[in-house]
């Protein structure tokens, strides 16, 4: 018995997480083979997973023609690096004050700061449409950013993480007649840097993928970001029944993601492992 | 909360030269902190103020008529519609529906990939990919998947000889169709949470647990899983909170229906607001549903501080 | 600029390049640049057209530069424009749904073309002479013009031709009525093969069922007035009756809801043998559509009548005069009978001009392509689409009801009812403020 366990638990596991695999990925494989597949709106094999003997670049070229997907990738990265960018100021800021000093009104304004947890803008987004518009904003990728400068997500996280930190090193360094500044740069931050990674996960994943509020705040198509330009492709696609132009647009979309995922696999994950990300 | 009135730099005592340095450094966190609050006042606090009073009028559009105070009375109109009931009871199916095998696979995933061989690493690649293509994609990529007859998933049930539902128009299953589709986008997502919480399964405890004759399943059950508590409140913060304010799939894939079977809380206040034009309506649906929301995220905040502490 | 940098020194040339380019960038006049938005909400490569026939206009001139935005859906363009509206930046020019004017007119958000009219001298009745009669209503609101007709379409019926033979049924003879289309469908339908079906997503599903009433001898609305409409009387009770049964007493028509995607993607599949779709799916059907098929009217109960659907061109409120003048070019050119002509040829939709159809290009057009007239051949039935008061929100009311019908959840009796007493609730604001509001 002992030496049958031994062989087919791994044996079953290795098949079975295969199998979960294929499913995870068939997604994705249909994208990659639906792409190259000759125009054909309802040809019952739509959705085989094999590749037609003729494949064609023809899906790519009408994709590439409907949208600027070039322009949508430079506006998302300026709207989700400016917002990391500004957050990291925050919260480091916010982070440290909550975790080591001591002042009045601290506690209350620690839960006035949970509070933006759930009130996320796309739950506020018609009266927040009107402050943007208000601060002569609207149509702008600014405007997409300013809502999310401030994290209570981030400030939360950084407290954490600065709470967790050995005081001995800053005390030191306030002996020493360190400044305020010079104690979170030089001191803590770099030993909260898995935190802050944790954090630019959440943020450039959950910024990458925003689809709502960019939606009503942006309306001229140079300052659409991916997820706007991709909708209304893909909207145009669907109703154009265009299977092969909208698989192609996708996967324009994914493939320079899936390069970067892949070459950065290793330290990606390993970041999350030493983030300390344990609550 | 600290008695003291005055800033103490943690403990280490200030000289008593430097008062302009000791009225600094009182202000110093709020000048730390001035910045976040600027934000969060823009786009946080007024905007709900906003709501607030807006939730008190009815102005009815297009009919030249001003805006009347009615109080409580949007409130009335909103619990007492029957949209928006169905999309509360939709809101509380889905959140369970996908917060529980989300979490699950995530876990089984991590457990699985947890060595470093490349086969894991390729696992990990394909369990993660789907968390990258933002959700507006993913659903127009199940559109496909859903198509009835010719779609993936029809397409390949049909070679196994069934015949599959109406995935996206039958108002039972289309809810779980979107749940199906959440589950797929987010599994691999929490997955990376989980691998980073197993690093830190203390090593000792669970051959220990071998030691004593403990199979894997005990292991799971004893030792690893409440080792991984405080990951797996942290995992349900996040995906709670990601839950409930992302509509996205159902704007693009089933608009709330078919007859509200997809309604979600968030969609149901866009729809308020930007299709039937009752503004006061949408805000007292926003004020209601904010409120259920900040109290289930103070519920789970609780655990993880309880799951921070009790860590160490 | 050759020349130049060989004769002189290299910073000469490339300040003389620069110079040229800048010369001829710089427009002798100040150009006007407005937006435009579009939606496709059907089948085919439009917006790819679209984008390229803005390229041609900005091209051809250089008084007006229009930048043209695609957004999505009839729904979703309506909301962008209004959004856009709000936030002090609306479009100059829409490209929006043809029964959205009253409910745009109400909110305040498109203004009047009579000042158009005026400063073109010309009058209401003229320019609207060469467009089709049943178009008149929906481009008019309270007795001025606020759209010009882009594109028109109406129902029809598809039919796979083979999957007649097959069955027996001659497709000479295509299903006149109701009676005969259930018939025909029970004929059709056999393993995973549905006999019918139709499109019940949200907007088409509110368009064919007015189009079922219809037939039923009925009104959706009333035409005059944009506060009452006719969910719970017996021409609409009768079509929800009709479409109930072809799902669950002649089981011929899929359970549930199927997206007009999943209805034209079925017809080509061979999965559907007869649907209903828009006629401004012809060209995309055409092309795709591998086995043989036909088309014809929509099949009547008590009468032929169909609702026309499409879009018009709208101006919104809260431009510049020179962005109205410049959108009101723009909107002449798109609409001259040769532009209206091609993009029909292109896309199966009408062209709303009647001048249209006596160019050579058209007339060589519909000769080789009877389906197209058979469509030309239905236009003299078809009258307004549906435009109230929240017309979305009123439509909504009805859409899900039906669908909850389609999902076996209610009867089509207790349906309708429902929809009237929603739709009424909706409505009531503007009762209150019109009909009701007495001395």
């Amino acid at each position: 018995m002992a030496r049958l366990d031994r062989h087919l638990w791994p044996a079953l596991t290795v098949a079975l997480l295969s199998a979960v695999a294929f499913l995870w990925a068939s997604p994705f494989l249909w994208t990659l083979v639906a792409s190259f597949r000759p125009e054909g709106a309802g040809s019952a094999d739509m959705a085989s997973l094999l590749p037609d003997l003729h494949p064609t670049l023809e899906n790519f070229r009408n994709a590439l023609e409907s949208g600027s997907f070039g322009l949508y990738y430079m506006n998302t990265l300026i709207v989700v690096v400016g917002v990391l960018a500004v957050q990291c100021v925050t919260v480091s800021l916010a982070g440290y004050a909550f975790a080591r000093l001591r002042f009045p009104g601290r506690d209350l304004l620690f839960y006035a700061f949970l509070l933006q947890l759930m009130l996320v803008p796309p739950a506020l987004i018609v009266p927040n449409l009107a402050t943007v518009v208000d601060l002569g904003l609207y149509d702008t990728l600014p405007g997409v950013m300013a809502p999310y400068f401030a994290s209570a997500f981030g400030t939360f996280l950084m407290r954490q993480t600065f709470l967790a930190l050995p005081r001995d090193f800053e005390e030191a360094a306030a002996i020493d007649g360190a400044p305020w500044w010079a104690i979170i740069w030089y001191v803590l931050l770099p030993m909260a840097k898995p935190g802050l990674v944790a954090f630019a996960i959440v943020s450039i994943t959950a910024h990458w993928n925003e689809f709502l509020w960019p939606l009503m705040v942006i309306s001229s198509p140079a300052n659409h970001t991916l997820t706007i330009g991709l909708a209304a492709f893909t909207l145009g696609a669907e109703s154009g029944k265009e299977w092969g132009v909208l698989a192609a647009g996708t996967l324009l979309v994914m493939a320079p993601l899936a390069v970067a995922f892949i070459a950065f696999q290793r330290r990606f994950v390993d970041s999350f492992v030493f983030s300390g990300v344990k609550g | 909360m600290s008695v003291a009135s005055t800033t103490s730099f943690d403990g280490i005592e200030l000289d008593r030269a430097g008062l302009a340095r000791r009225r600094r450094l009182r202000l110093l966190p709020y000048a730390l902190l001035a910045p976040s609050i600027l934000f969060l006042g823009l786009f946080t606090y007024l905007p709900v103020i906003r709501v607030a009073i807006e939730s008190l009028y009815d102005k009815p559009h297009g009919t030249g008529a001003a805006a009347s105070f009615v109080g409580l009375g949007n409130y009335g109109k909103v619990l007492a519609d029957p949209a928006f009931r169905q999309a509360a009871l939709n809101n509380l199916i889905y959140a369970v529906g996908v917060l529980v095998p989300t979490l699950v696979l995530a876990l089984a995933f991590a457990l699985a990939v947890q060595r470093s061989t490349r086969f894991s690493a390729a696992l990990r690649t394909v369990f993660f990919f789907p968390s990258l293509v933002p959700l507006v994609a993913a659903a127009s990529l199940f559109f496909f998947i859903f198509l009835p007859g010719v779609g993936l998933l029809d397409y390949y049930l049909g070679k196994l000889g069934i015949r599959g539902p109406n995935w996206l128009g039958d108002s039972d299953i289309a809810l779980w169709s979107v749940i199906g589709l959440t589950v797929w986008k987010n599994a691999g997502y929490y997955m990376l949470f989980y691998i980073a919480g197993l690093q830190n399964v203390p090593r000792d405890a669970v051959e220990a647990a071998m030691i004593d004759g403990a199979n894997a399943w005990q292991r799971l059950r004893f030792v690893i899983l409440p080792a991984l508590a405080p990951t797996t409140a942290f995992v349900t913060v996040i995906a709670l909170i990601q839950l409930l304010t992302s509509v996205d799939h159902v704007i693009v894939l089933t608009r709330g229906g078919p007859s509200n079977a997809t309604n979600l809380l968030l969609y149901y206040i866009f729809q308020s607001a930007h299709e039937n034009f009752d503004y006061g309506k949408a805000a007292a649906a926003t004020l209601i549903s904010v409120a259920v929301l900040l109290a289930i995220s103070f519920g789970s905040l609780r655990i993880m501080e309880r799951g921070a502490r009790g860590h160490g | 600029m050759i020349i130049a940098t060989r004769l002189g020194p290299k910073w000469l040339g490339s300040t003389a390049l620069a110079l040229t380019i800048a010369a001829a960038a710089m427009p002798a006049w100040a150009q006007t640049k407005i937006e435009f938005f579009f939606p496709v909400p059907v089948e085919g490569k439009l917006a790819r057209e679209m984008t390229r026939l803005v390229k041609l206009y900005n091209e051809s001139q250089k008084d007006v530069e229009v930048t043209a935005a695609y957004t999505g859906s009839y729904d979703d363009t309506k909301l962008k424009a209004q959004a856009a509206a709000k936030a002090g930046k609306p479009p100059s020019v829409v490209l929006m749904s043809a029964n959205f004017n009253v409910d745009l007119k109400l909110s305040g958000d498109i203004i009047s073309l009579e000042p158009m009219l005026k400063a073109d001298e010309t009058t209401r009745e003229d320019f609207l002479k060469d467009f089709w009669p049943a178009l008149h209503a929906n481009a008019v609101v309270d007795g001025e013009l606020y759209g010009v007709p882009f594109h028109n379409s109406t129902p029809l019926l598809y039919y796979n031709v083979e999957h007649f033979k097959e069955a027996g049924l001659d497709p000479a003879k295509p299903p006149r009525t109701w009676a005969e289309l259930a018939d025909a469908a029970k004929k059709l339908t056999k393993g995973d093969r549905h006999g019918f079906l139709m499109p019940a997503g949200y907007d088409y599903l509110g368009w064919l069922m007015e189009a079922l009433s219809m037939s039923n001898g009925g009104r959706y609305f009333n035409e005059e007035y944009g506060g009452e409409v006719y969910y719970d009387q017996p021409s609409m009770l009768g079509a929800a009756r009709f479409v109930e049964d072809l799902i669950f007493k002649h089981k011929v028509m899929q359970q549930g809801v199927t997206e007009a995607g999943g209805v034209s993607t079925a017809f080509f599949a061979g999965k559907a043998s007869m649907v209903l779709l828009s006629t401004g799916s012809l060209s995309f059907i055409r092309e795709n559509m591998k086995q043989s098929y036909d088309v014809a009217f929509v099949p009547k109960n008590v009468r032929n009548a169909v609702p026309i659907g499409g879009a018009s061109l709208v101006m919104f409120a809260g431009q510049s005069e020179d962005s109205k003048k410049a959108g009101w070019k723009f909107i002449k050119w798109l609409t001259t009978a040769e532009t209206l002509g091609g993009w029909s040829r292109f896309t199966g939709y009408f062209a709303p001009r009647k001048s249209s159809y006596d160019k050579p290009e058209m007339k060589e057009f519909i000769a080789k392509n009877p389906d197209a007239k058979v469509a030309l051949d239905q236009l003299p039935y078809a009258k307004p689409w549906f435009a109230t008061y929240q017309t979305v929100a009123v439509r909504k009311a009805l859409e899900d009801e039906i669908q909850a019908m389609m999902n076996g959840k209610k009867k089509a009796d207790q349906a309708v009812k429902d929809a009237q007493k929603k739709a009424d609730e909706l409505m009531r604001p503007y009762v209150e403020q019109t009909s009701l509001k007495l001395p």
